[in-house]
């Protein structure tokens, strides 16, 4: 029972949403703040992660 | 899934992953350098006009991601052969890696990597900014496979193919954002 709740865990941790959404917050928040290198850098991150799934 | 459980080869999976990691932020790196080379081409055209082309092109990738509009990607429509893994694990890693991290070299599924490509053709940005965004992409690619080895889920593909619509949608919707605030 308790290694069936530690993989539960485990996989909600694994969400690929959540860091999804993060990167998207940090890309406009750098934007709004004139942040070019960190907003270019999170845009670019974003374009990366949603090829997800592929290996 | 390279990073699913169940793992019998005779090279630490974690290891893999490092080796792995490592090609892709090379692979994302060297293409931003060609990129950036190239982008010296869109440097006579007005700042309003490329501006005007990117937005534009970021807006029909949100559109297609949120299935309001059907484009067709121009992909490399291949996979990278398996018999690259297959002949020594740690080098074959570092160069599927690399392969996946150039974007050009297999299947590229979200309109994502085409809108930042052509934004940083159009936008011409510095040299120092091109290459941390193809290192960064290159880390995108690859915070997946970590999730993928952290999760140890024998159901991943599934999880992740129920998931990544929304992941899609929402880069490619913080990625017309952020442009439109940061472009003039």
């Amino acid at each position: 029972m308790q290694e069936l709740t530690a993989g539960r865990v485990r996989r909600g941790l694994a969400d690929p949403l959540p860091p999804a959404a993060a990167l998207a917050l940090l890309a406009v928040a750098a934007a709004a703040l004139d942040a070019s290198v960190l907003c270019w850098s999170s845009i670019g991150a974003l374009a990366g992660f949603s090829l997800s799934g592929s290996v | 899934m390279l990073f699913s459980p169940g793992w019998r080869a005779p090279v630490r999976q974690g290891e893999v992953l490092a080796v792995f990691t490592l090609g892709l932020l090379a692979g994302g790196t060297l293409s931003a350098a060609v990129v950036w080379l190239l982008s010296g081409l869109a440097a006579p055209l007005p700042p309003s006009g490329r501006a005007a082309a990117i937005l534009g092109v970021a807006a029909l990738g949100a559109a297609r991601e949120l299935g309001v509009l059907r484009v067709p990607l121009p992909q490399n429509a291949r996979q990278i052969p398996p018999e690259v893994l297959q002949a020594r694990l740690r080098r074959g890693s570092l160069q599927f890696g690399f392969e996946l991290g150039t974007g050009v070299r297999t299947y590229v599924s979200a309109s994502s990597p085409y809108v930042l490509a052509l934004a940083l053709l159009l936008s011409h940005q510095g040299l120092a900014a091109t290459l941390a965004t193809g290192t960064a992409f290159g880390a995108g690619r690859a915070l997946s496979a970590v999730l993928t080895y952290l999760a140890r889920d024998e159901h991943r593909g599934a999880a992740l193919a129920v998931r990544m619509p929304a992941v899609k949608t929402t880069a490619a919707l913080a990625i017309l954002a952020a442009l439109a605030l940061l472009l003039p």
